[in-house]
């Protein structure tokens, strides 16, 4: 009884602040009108509600600095004030966008040259081949010691790792070695180490932007420390922000932006909300129109309002299996664990928020093959959960190793419904595999990095989420000593298939595609190399008003490039 | 007095050169990586962070660097956010945490001290322990389930103020009555038990016999009498109540100082801890130093300077 | 005072017999320290109802985990997040015990039968399925022991630093308030992170902790109290008389400390559970399934609205142990103070 009349409460608060924004936004905001006018064109839902959007982040912004960027807020605000040679589009394909039209391939698959479109940096100056030169070999650049520079680049463009390495080493370099060459003004040479079948994916990520050489000498160590000392060439340009602490910004339209006419929004206005209760108690008070990701604690209250917006992410959480362990070395031991604990409860009972259990580690939902099948089609579940197998194989598995307990430490996860999950887990665990004592390790999340690269540990329980659209960025994780393997997982038969699926098999699709396919039922169903847990499932409140939100895999978060409000119901 | 002033002053600065050695060895062992791709970072790339950051120099050598910057106001760029000076990180976030600690401190001190009067004046009576209950409970309750109360009953539901954000006075309501809880705990209850005892005291009894009125002796004669204790933890309490909440700052999404030292110590981003940390210190040791001078003014028979021969 | 009372008879003045035996002689009954104390305790109605509380909280810590029939660390997913249900008292409407939640369309729904559970959780279950009761009581077993240890290291290390610091005064008082001063000044955070990487989770770790830590804010209290004490007449007057310092410091300065003593103690009891719970969450504390009353609500927190008995349930009875200790200790201190004996 209470809570409906709270609830009825709510909805009239969120009406009534909604209303009293529309009325504030119209009257003090003149220009809002010209826009709405002009609107009248492309759809005349937007007729008289003002183009403005109201968000929470749950962080500040740690860089806007399109080469020292490393993390999911910087790509977001990147993308949406910037622009590469392509970009993801409303359905998360990359399409081109500085280039114009398809680049010119060498039949090695190897050098792309591209034609750039007549564009202009928001100071006036056109966008050259030149700035896209700059930029990457800044990125690149060992004085810079960008994170993602040499992790995007290193193996996929040439000279790159070469420069990275000599670098490290406090050797000399030569920055134009980097396989990047402007052939005149609007004209760009790319060459890669290798053929890449993602390189549209490539192009479109933020390291890949282009960056005006002049500005950036001229402000120096100042560049990209505010709103002022940015240049930006995308559908945005930020109005307001004082630096990497800021707390509040503001995004208005580029009106220099090529494309500018099919932008609607006018202007984004961004709060920092780090506790997901506060967004959610800001979103019900009609403070905001949209809310970071809801905590999973949060999500069940939700459940059926239309006001909550779910995807699956593209993020897997597993069970990482050190198997420079003597016990976890045996396929027995690892089958039993990761066949051990029960996930459909874990994902439907106790997180509820709509994350499923994972028996595979390409997520779905991700990427779609040559013959139009997303990748789990053909493989669904490699390794499920199943009590009576399990304990088959840990009876067996004690019997190699001749031992009759064990006991095996469990590095806590980072994830915010952790402390939980890691009680299920090692409940189940105990109680299916007679025997075996977790101990469980719970530590912050950059102790636990510190430990996964010194593979100090013998259970981890880690994410993984791509960087670009291909299963490839989950299947090369763990080729033999891969940069992001840190388990000591080795199967030739493995490695051989992805070498090929990077390598000869980067101009076929097809085989590529079951190259990775068969790879990972290797890894999962004969090695048990890793026990999957469950897929991510993201949850956010947005206002019915907000539409033609664009949600992203990889790299940034949004697009807000084509949302339009609309008039509140 | 000037003497002992003096001298007091350059113990402050030697206990802060041992605090800032003392946490920058501290750093040294603290497990954790500072680099948050650390999982996507090949060793070669690691190296050139390491060189970025001057973490690849022997630690003798970094100490050397770190206190020669330290002497000159340097105290570094952050690792979080992307070549930010430390000192502008900070002050910028100096403000809004000292007004917020500085509010929730002038109202829990002054509800505070009221309703430790009250208590002693009703000793053993409903009054008395209704005013313990809601000091005990303002300290048992943790601070982040009174202000998701607060900001749900009174910001959401009732609409009175400001649900969070950091825009104006009335945004600055709730928090501070969130953050007072402390102080008004703490000054009721110290308040109590002087009050008692003062007024068992046979010169209040002398004064009362002389015709003083309530209000006096309440106030000139207890509330002096209670001070000793008060500003020995309030003082301190101060301090770290300027310096910022992270529980508060986080639900009212304030740009205070707290949630940034606290985020910084879990992302291992040594520069802003140590800056953070030298800054509360330094405000520590001058609140130390008023209050022993306090303690001279408030009671003239104690004398710091001297020993106790 | 002016009334003449004449009815007087004159006989009742008489000299009073001076007998030198006698001048020595104690008229009220003797009691000792701890017996006067006590006698006063018993008068003190709030203190008397709090110590017969904490008494029930205490023995319920102690046997609750037993009576309740089940595990503190069974997990059953397909009974989590149940209301609470009592046998007798599920059929009183105003109380929450009749294992019914109001969903968010303002339906109440009995969650046993949706879940058809036929067992009675007394204080429902967590996420996990696990009985609360159960989990509720282990965790102020925990708790209880948490808060002794503080009190007891305030107590020990605190009062004696405090004392001693303020009572000597001079260059010894000095060097002992610039080691406090760098103790508080190194982050608490900082310290406590470092220890993962030498000890085991578990109680030792907290106890180690709080020791490190706990003892400060006593300890200056302590020192500014003395400071002020130590000038005072009676300090003087036993100096004077040739007492020694020990003796000065424990037989007349301690006893007129007790009112802080006390009321800093119930700040430092708070502080260490919720420190404890603190640990927990950066791994140096209690580990899964182990659980205090700081752990239960920091993790009920979260589910406020949609399962509100995850939290207010160790809430209540952190706030029942808190109110009975402090109205106790101000009855104890009131009995305890010198100057107020009769």
């Amino acid at each position: 009884m209470k809570k409906s009349k709270f609830s009825l409460l709510l909805i009239l608060t969120l009406v009534f602040s909604l209303f009293l924004t529309a009325c504030s936004g119209g009257k003090d905001n003149t220009e809002g009108e010209k826009p709405a006018d002009k609107d009248d064109a492309t759809g005349e839902e937007v007729a008289n509600v003002p183009q403005e959007l109201r968000m929470l982040d749950s962080s500040e912004i740690p860089t806007m600095d399109t080469v020292l960027a490393e993390g999911s807020t910087s790509f977001t605000y990147i993308n949406n004030v910037g622009e590469g040679l392509y970009r993801l589009d409303q359905d998360h394909k990359p399409v081109p966008a500085l280039a114009d039209g398809a680049p010119e391939i060498s039949d090695d698959q190897k050098v792309y040259t591209f034609k750039l479109k007549d564009s202009k940096w928001s100071n006036g100056e056109p966008v050259t081949a030149h700035d896209f030169v700059f930029a990457w070999r800044r990125a690149i650049d060992p004085a810079t010691a960008s994170p993602y520079g040499p992790y995007m680049m290193g193996g996929k463009i040439k000279g790159a790792a070469e420069i990275t390495e000599a670098g490290a080493a406090k050797k000399d370099y030569n920055l134009e070695d980097l396989g990047v060459k402007a052939l005149d003004d609007k004209t760009l040479e790319v060459t890669l180490e290798k053929p890449v079948v993602y390189w549209e994916d490539l192009f479109a990520f933020p390291t890949f932007y282009p960056q005006n050489e002049k500005f950036v000498t001229e402000k120096g160590d100042a560049f990209a420390s505010n709103a002022e000392n940015l240049l930006y060439n995308g559908p945005f340009k930020m109005e307001k922000w004082e630096g990497t602490d800021a707390t509040e910004w503001v995004l208005v339209k580029n009106p220099e932006y090529h494309s500018a006419d099919d932008v609607t929004l006018e202007k984004i206005t961004v709060n920092v909300v780090k506790d997901s209760n506060s967004a959610v108690n800001a979103f019900e008070a009609g403070e905001t129109d949209m809310t970071g990701l809801l905590s999973s604690d949060i999500v069940p209250s939700y459940e059926g309002d239309d006001r909550m917006l779910r995807w699956n992410d593209p993020v897997v959480f597993w069970i990482k299996m050190n198997q420079k362990n003597e016990a976890l070395a045996n396929v027995n031991i690892r089958k039993a664990i990761a066949m051990g604990f029960n996930k459909e409860d874990l994902a439907n009972s106790i997180l509820n928020n709509g994350s499923v259990a994972a028996n595979y580690f390409v997520p779905k939902d991700f990427v779609t093959g040559p013959n139009g099948e997303d990748f789990r089609e053909k493989h669904g579940d490699l390794i499920v959960f199943n009590a009576e197998e399990a304990k088959k194989h840990w009876e067996q598995g004690l019997k190699e190793l001749g031992v009759d307990k064990l006991e095996i430490r469990y590095l806590g996860g980072d994830t915010e419904a952790a402390k939980k999950t890691d009680a299920y887990i090692k409940n189940q665990l105990e109680t299916n595999l007679p025997g075996l004592t977790v101990k469980l390790e719970s530590v912050p999340f950059a102790v636990r990095l510190e430990r996964d690269n010194a593979m100090d540990y013998d259970l981890q329980f880690a994410g993984w989420g791509p960087d670009y659209g291909n299963a490839l960025s989950f299947t090369d994780l763990w080729i033999t000593d891969g940069g992001s393997n840190r388990m000591g997982y080795s199967n030739k038969k493995y490695d051989e298939l992805i070498k090929a699926a990077q390598g000869e098999l980067a101009t076929d699709p097809e085989k590529n595609w079951e190259a990775q396919q068969e790879a990972e039922r290797i890894m999962l169903e004969e090695d048990a190399g890793l026990a999957p847990v469950y897929q991510r499932a993201n949850n956010i409140l947005l206002n019915p008003a907000v539409k033609g939100l664009a949600i992203y895999n990889y790299g940034p978060d949004y697009s807000f490039q084509w949302v339009k409000i609309t008039e509140a119901e | 007095m000037a003497k002992y002033l003096l001298k007091r002053v350059l113990y402050m600065f030697l206990t802060l050169f041992i605090i800032a050695s003392l946490t920058f060895f501290l750093m040294k062992i603290i497990p954790g990586t500072p680099f948050a791709s650390a999982n996507k970072l090949g060793p070669a790339q690691m190296e050139i962070m390491k060189a970025k950051y001057g973490l690849d120099q022997p630690v003798p050598v970094q100490y050397a660097i770190y206190i020669g910057n330290l002497l000159k106001g340097d105290l570094g760029i952050s690792f979080q956010f992307n070549n930010t000076p430390v000192t502008d990180l900070m002050f910028k976030r100096l403000g809004p945490s000292m007004q917020l600690g500085a509010q929730a401190m002038l109202l829990g001190t002054i509800v505070g001290i009221l309703l430790g009067i009250f208590a002693a004046l009703r000793q053993n009576t409903w009054v008395d322990y209704s005013s313990t209950f809601v000091a005990v409970l303002g300290k048992s309750i943790p601070n982040f389930v009174f202000a998701g109360l607060l900001q749900y009953f009174v910001g959401v539901k009732l609409g009175w103020f400001p649900v969070l954000f950091w825009r104006g006075f009335e945004y600055t309501i709730l928090p501070t009555i969130a953050l007072s809880m402390l102080p008004i705990a703490i000054a009721a209850r110290f308040m109590r038990t002087e009050m008692i005892e003062v007024l068992s005291s046979d010169y209040i009894t002398l004064a009362k016999a002389k015709g003083a009125s309530f209000f006096e002796i309440a106030f000139k004669h207890a509330l002096r009498n209670a001070l000793i204790p008060l500003v020995t933890v309030l003082g301190p309490l101060a301090i770290s109540l300027m310096t910022g909440s992270l529980v508060i700052e986080k639900i009212f999404a304030i740009p205070g100082l707290g949630e940034q030292f606290v985020k910084s110590i879990t992302v291992n981003d040594y520069p802003v801890i140590m800056g953070t940390t030298i800054l509360f210190a330094a405000l520590f040791v001058v609140i130390i130093l008023v209050v022993d001078i306090l303690y001279g003014i408030i009671d003239p028979r104690i004398r710091l300077s001297g020993g106790n021969k | 005072m002016a009334d003449f009372e004449p009815k007087i008879s004159k006989d009742r003045f008489r000299p009073a017999e001076i007998d030198a035996s006698k001048s020595e002689e104690i008229n009220k009954p003797s009691l000792t320290f701890w017996q006067d104390a006590w006698m006063r305790v018993r008068k003190n109605k709030g203190a008397l109802f709090s110590l017969i509380v904490m008494g029930i909280v205490v023995i319920l810590a102690l046997v609750g985990p037993l009576i309740s029939g089940k595990e503190f660390d069974k997990q059953n997913v397909s009974h989590n997040n149940l209301p609470p249900k009592i046998q007798g008292l599920e059929h009183i409407s105003w109380l929450p015990f009749d294992g019914v939640k109001v969903n968010k369309a303002g339906k109440e729904i009995d969650m046993y039968e949706v879940k058809k559970v036929d067992e009675y959780y007394w204080f429902g279950t967590d996420a996990l399925g696990r009985d609360l009761f159960t989990r509720v009581w282990k965790g102020t077993q925990i708790s209880l022991y948490i808060a002794l240890l503080a009190a007891t290291i305030d107590m020990i290390i605190g009062v004696a630093y405090g004392s001693i610091s303020g009572y000597f005064g001079g260059r010894l008082d000095n060097v002992m308030q610039r080691i406090t001063e760098i103790l508080v000044g190194i982050p608490t955070m900082i310290v406590v992170i470092l220890m993962i990487l030498v000890l085991d989770p578990g109680i030792i770790s907290i106890t180690i902790a709080l020791t490190i830590t706990g003892w400060v804010g006593m300890a200056r209290v302590v020192r500014a109290q003395t400071l002020k004490l130590k000038e005072q007449e009676f300090v003087l007057a036993s100096k004077t008389l040739g007492n020694s310092d020990g003796k000065i410091i424990s037989k007349h300065l301690l006893p007129n400390l007790a009112g802080v003593i006390i009321i800093n103690t119930m700040f430092t009891i708070p502080n260490a559970v919720f420190f404890e719970a603190f640990l927990s969450f950066i791994g140096l504390g209690l580990q899964e399934p182990y659980a205090s009353l700081g752990t239960l609500i920091d993790e009920g927190f979260k589910v406020l609205r949609l399962h509100p008995h995850e939290m207010i349930i160790p809430a209540v009875v952190i706030s029942i142990i808190m109110i009975t200790f402090n109205m106790l200790a101000d009855g104890l201190r009131d009995a305890l103070d010198p100057k107020m004996r009769d």
